[in-house]
């Protein structure tokens, strides 16, 4: 195919640069974050991600010690600021009052008043000179320093080690697995027999595919809560002996829960398959007719043709759609918020991120970030893995 | 038992549960109730494949109606009462959406988000499929910029804050702003109208590597005949592409121009969480999500009027789906 | 089936002996606390064998805390008490209670929710004899009956709701050194707070940040504004009408609250980046500007409960310090308290879920949070001298000061309205709508519920 399409080698160029130009495009929001995610709190608001390699001159508040030396008539503070303020760098300037932070240049002699003296050194150095002896916290002191660029791990050590953050990974594994796999399966189903067999009613069925596309998912959770929640009280009347009977809910309480994993894999395969239909009885329309039209000649059941022939053309398809439904499985907060139960036990790791770290860690962005990079690592590598499905990807509809 | 083992088991139970179905199900078909085989085998292997397609699509239609259909069907009758389930308002609920202000801008900016969102995302996901098609480092470019969509919305709406924030200091176009112009930062998601185009753009960013996967793969799908007779006629790079490509993928096109529409229809999160509807930016979905949880008849009233909008993407797709059975 | 379902029962199950073998973090009998009440609890309650499940919108280190009392109330019963916490507490409750998997207890950040929920028929009434018991032991008992008595499914009125955490609104925070280094003084009076703005201007200084950013809650900051104006302008009773719409939001008393904090957020001068910057800055980040070095503000209106959203490390009392935003001289109104507070509603009877209502009643209940910081208290019997420092005994005293305490009005009004259109409304005008086209609009509103 290389040599199609008029390519000369000044188009070439041309080509090169427009997508490396759509790829920058696309990728700087996420190295933002990505940047961002190994910034402290701190550091994300002082100065832009796009900065984070640099040294940058920041601004610090610091106390001199309260241990004075006697010196003749005065008395003496010593000692490096930087280590009280926990920073490293080269200071430039420093100051006593927060209004000007950079009042007097680095190794002169600040007259304070009151017979205060205070020298600082570019290497954090400090003396403050007292004629009375220092008593309490010791002298404030502001200061301008040039800041070494300073990455840190510890967002992800806080994201990863919140309590129950690796049940919430299985959890999530849980959910995602079947919820993926069983709407492929049943939608491949139905997809070959829209596409290849003739029954009545089927342009109706079609119709209808298409037009549930367009349900909005919010409209149909509480209603199927309840559901789940009566057919999990019908079970327990059933089967279960030590169900007690709630007047207040006029249920039946017992070891069936309405809200379980069971229901939150319906769930999913319910809003998943509109689309997973659509998509692949568009492609398996589009598969050559000779192929089924020789098996069935040959005497295969549709059974077999599907299984032994269509399943395997489809494999680009399934694939993609695999990957497709696993991501919004994955990202997916409010069918597992509605559907699985409140606790630990069944949290999903959307969920644990939104409604517990964030809710404890709201304004911390580097939190935030790295909480974000937690959770798309999985349908990163998924992706990666599977991305040669996609390219060959979902031959939709009509392309013959 | 360890959670990964109790994981592991209800992985296999479900997921077997439902090979078994389809394969046991045939299996009684064909060997039980109507063999092929015996004086009736002819007969009976035409009454199986009458039965059969019913096999094939009961379980996707038992769900899709139990899922779908009947939380539709209940959700409009409900619409039908007050914010007391048992108080009926007949389309009361409607009338007063109808009169809200914030309601009539929702429906103005969904219309332009579902014009607009997937007429973007169609358009880059095309330029990047051709554009990366004979590039020796494509699947590169195309990992890249399928990206955004394994990330979560609210994911999303975090990254973009890092782009917009109204602070020289976080958002780069602030500093972008700062560095070039020297202007004193801005809050896109503050400027009247184009903020609306600021929050579709972080769909677009996301969607677009749906399309361009998609189109990439019926872009090869082209026979190259057709290409290379237009290239023996002499024409041009960008004819070839627009009047040759263009016009035989039209389907796929419409199958991702669909795809989005309604995923477009159906997005609350960037909205909700990048300005919580405010500065007239509402849209469907998230003012619905205000009613939710405490006025379920408007919150269903909300969603007709969403599948209304979204009707004659509908009807058009069945016109097309019909057009190919013939 | 059966094993499916029962397996996620099982797994729910694995998780609730929380505290079981695990150290109390107070142990009973040591300290200060009120022990002599809890032995008799203990001594006549014995729920061993019994579950309870509580819900609640405390996460993270509030649930950690929170975790201590539980455990201590699991300790006296020897029931099993497993709390969680969610961000989105609103509508898991709501969730749960439709899909019949309610918690025993839920913990609601706000009276309106309950209110709804109890009208649903969702909430029990709690024990007999609760509601004498918060009227005789808590400072201003009678108001807190008020404030947790709703209607049932029947219309009929009952106690549903047990104050358990109060959060004082009415406080500015500040930076004593930045305050020292300038010789600004705390001012006594609104027209000082006025003054003192003004003088912070002409230093050259910006002497406030405000932040109403909050998500889908964006706006939600300036409500407090408006209501403690509204407490500073006007008479309680008046707020008491404004709350139940018994005076149209529209009115020129209402519409003069919002102005009167137009007048600090709405002006350029005041306000770090102006208004604009306000509405979008997230209320979270909104107090880092105190402690930008230099400050890019110099005091900040919020509730109680910001510290937690300071700089890791700093000390309150220390690094930074709050005062009461005061009175309008001018006005003869005493010194008004906005509040606001958590209360418990019992969501699936039981008798562990009664008996925690009574723990709950217990002063060690109280004392066991506020030894671990974060937390007031309405209950009069608690030993003040357990409050984990002298900020949140100073925060008791502005309570027991009050010559006027007021609820949160923004969470007694209509969910569409308080938790809807009083926030967005805020958002416009504080970016420059006018007071009263943003009024009609939210009257508008009420009046489309009604």
């Amino acid at each position: 195919m290389d040599n199609i399409a008029g390519t000369k080698s000044s188009l070439g160029w041309a080509v090169n640069i427009a997508v490396v130009a759509m790829v920058l495009l696309w990728i700087i929001p996420t190295v933002g974050l990505l940047v961002s995610s190994f910034r402290d709190r701190d550091a994300i608001s002082a100065s832009g991600w796009w900065l984070a390699p640099f040294a940058t001159e920041q601004s610090y508040r610091a106390r001199a010690g309260a241990e004075g030396v006697p010196d003749g008539d005065a008395f003496v503070v010593t000692g490096n600021i930087f280590d009280e303020a926990g920073a490293t760098g080269s200071l430039s300037a420093f100051g006593v009052r927060g209004r000007a932070p950079g009042e007097f240049p680095v190794g002169t002699v600040a007259d304070l008043g009151d017979g205060e003296t205070l020298t600082m050194q570019a290497n954090g150095d400090y003396e403050f000179r007292t004629p009375e002896e220092p008593d309490g916290r010791g002298q404030r002191i502001y200061f301008l320093a040039e800041t070494p660029p300073d990455f840190t791990l510890e967002n992800y050590d806080t994201v990863l080690g919140a309590g129950g953050m690796a049940q919430a990974f299985i959890n999530t594994l849980t959910v995602t697995i079947p919820a993926t796999i069983i709407p492929i399966l049943v939608a491949a189903f139905a997809a070959y027999a829209l596409a290849w067999m003739e029954f009545p009613l089927r342009g109706v069925l079609i119709a209808l595919v298409v037009g549930l596309l367009v349900v909005p998912l919010q409209l149909a959770l509480v209603p199927l809560l309840s559901f789940h929640t009566q057919t999990a009280s019908f079970l327990n009347w059933l089967f279960d002996p030590d169900a007690i009977f709630n007047e207040t809910s006029d249920l039946w309480v017992g070891d069936y829960e309405g809200r379980s994993f069971v229901g939150v894999w319906l769930a999913h395969t319910g809003f998943g398959l509109p689309l997973a239909i659509y998509l692949l009885r568009n492609y398996m329309v589009g598969l050559p007719r000779d192929i089924i039209e020789n098996a069935r000649v040959d005497g295969a059941t549709e059974f077999q043709i599907f299984t032994k022939v269509i399943l395997p053309l489809s494999f680009p398809a399934l694939a993609s759609f695999a990957i497709f439904q696993f991501l919004w499985t994955w990202n997916d907060l409010l069918v597992a918020k509605v559907f699985l139960p409140d606790g630990d036990a069944a949290m999903v790791m959307t969920r644990k991120i939104a409604d517990d770290l964030l809710g404890s860690r709201g304004g911390d962005w580097g939190i935030l970030a790295g909480a974000a990079f937690v959770s798309i690592a999985v349908p990163l590598l998924v992706f990666f893995t599977m991305q040669r499905y996609l390219v060959r990807g979902l031959l939709a509809g009509s392309v013959k | 038992m360890p959670p990964v083992l109790q994981g592991l088991i209800t992985i296999v139970l479900g997921v077997g549960g439902c090979v078994g179905y389809f394969y046991l199900s045939n299996l009684v078909l064909d060997r039980f109730i109507f063999p092929a085989k015996g004086p009736n085998a002819g007969r009976n292997i035409n009454r199986a494949n009458m039965v059969r397609p019913w096999l094939f699509i009961f379980p996707a239609f038992a769900a899709l109606g139990l899922y779908l259909a009947y939380p539709v069907v209940g959700s409009f009758i409900r619409s039908l009462y007050g914010r007391n389930p048992d108080e009926f308002v007949g389309l009361g609920n409607y009338m007063w959406l109808f009169s809200d202000g914030e309601f009539r801008q929702a429906v103005l900016n969904n219309i332009l988000w579902a014009i607009v969102v997937p007429a973007g995302a169609t358009f880059f996901g095309l330029i990047a499929a051709q554009l990366t098609d004979r590039l020796s480092w494509g699947n590169i470019a195309k990992s890249l910029i399928f990206m955004p969509m394994a990330i979560s919305f609210v994911g999303a709406s975090l990254i973009w804050k890092f782009v917009y924030a109204n602070d020289a200091d976080i958002g780069i176009v602030n500093a972008f702003r700062a560095w070039a112009f020297d202007a004193d930062p801005i809050d896109p998601m503050q400027i009247p109208f184009w903020n609306n185009f600021f929050l579709m753009f972080i769909l677009i960013w996301i969607q677009t590597g749906f399309a361009m996967v998609i189109l990439s793969a019926a872009l090869r799908g082209i026979p190259e005949e057709t290409v290379e007779a237009a290239i023996v006629d002499g024409a041009k790079p960008l004819d070839i592409f627009f009047k040759i490509k263009v016009p035989q993928i039209m389907p796929t096109i419409v199958v991702v121009w669909t795809t989005i529409t309604i995923l477009v229809l159906k997005i609350f999160d960037i909205v909700y969480t990048m300005t919580g509807g405010n500065f007239g930016t509402q849209i469907l979905p998230s003012y619905m999500f205000e009613f939710m949880f405490r006025d379920d008849g408007r919150a269903t009233a909300v969603a007709f009027v969403i599948m209304l909008i979204v009707t004659p993407v509908m009807v058009w797709n069945i016109i097309q789906a019909r057009k190919e059975m013939r | 089936m059966k094993n499916l379902m029962g397996g996620a029962a099982a797994i729910a199950l694995m998780s609730g002996a929380a505290f079981a073998g695990g150290h109390l973090p107070i142990e009973p009998g040591s300290g200060d606390y009120d022990w002599t009440a809890y032995d008799e609890f203990a001594a006549n309650t014995d729920l061993s064998g019994q579950s309870l499940s509580i819900t609640g919108p405390w996460t993270g280190d509030e649930k950690a805390k929170f975790d201590a009392v539980v455990a201590l109330f699991a300790e006296a019963t020897g029931a099993e008490a497993e709390y969680s916490g969610s961000d989105s507490f609103e509508q898991d409750i709501v969730i749960a209670a439709e899909a019949g998997s309610a918690p025993n207890l839920a913990v609601f950040p706000q009276p309106g929710l309950a209110a709804d929920m109890a009208a649903r028929g969702q909430l029990s009434p709690l024990p007999e004899g609760t509601s004498e018991f918060v009227a005789e032991n808590f400072a201003a008992g009678q108001s807190w009956v008020d404030l947790g008595t709703y209607a049932n499914a029947s219309g009929e009125d009952e106690l549903f709701g047990m104050f358990y955490r109060v959060d004082l609104k009415s406080l500015v925070w500040y930076v004593p050194e930045a305050f020292e280094e300038n010789d600004y003084e705390i001012p006594e009076t609104m027209e000082e707070l006025i003054a003192l703005s003004d003088q912070i201007v002409e230093d050259g200084g910006t002497p406030w940040c405000i932040g109403l950013g909050s998500g889908a809650a964006t706006g939600w900051p300036a409500t407090d504004w408006v209501e403690d104006m509204m407490l500073r302008t006007q008479p309680p009773e008046v707020y008491d009408a404004w709350v139940a719409n018994e005076l149209s939001f529209d009115s020129p008393e209402v519409i003069g609250a919002i102005e009167a904090y137009g007048q600090f957020a709405r002006n350029e001068d005041y306000v770090a980046g102006g208004g604009e910057t306000a509405a979008s800055t997230d209320f979270r980040d909104s107090p880092n500007g105190l402690f930008e070095v230099p400050p890019a503000c110099y005091m900040h209106r919020q509730a109680s409960f910001i510290p937690a959203f300071f700089p890791e490390g700093t000390e309150v009392g220390e690094d930074v310090d709050f005062f009461y935003f005061p009175a309008f001289e001018g006005q003869d109104l005493g010194s008004p308290v906005l509040g606001a507070g958590t209360l418990f509603s019992i969501t699936n009877p039981s008798d562990t879920a009664n008996a925690f209502i009574e723990f709950l009643k217990l002063p060690i209940a109280h004392e066991a949070w506020m030894t671990q910081g974060g937390f007031l208290t309405a209950h009069g019997g608690v030993n003040a001298d357990l409050y984990a420092d002298d900020a949140l005994r100073g925060q008791a005293e502005i309570i027991q000061g009050a010559t006027t305490f007021r609820f949160d009005g923004s969470d007694l009004m209509p969910g569409e309205i308080g938790a809807g259109a009083f926030w967005t409304g805020m958002v416009d005008y504080t970016t420059g709508a006018s007071a009263e086209e943003v009024a009609a609009g939210i009257q508008e509103r009420w009046d489309a519920i009604k």
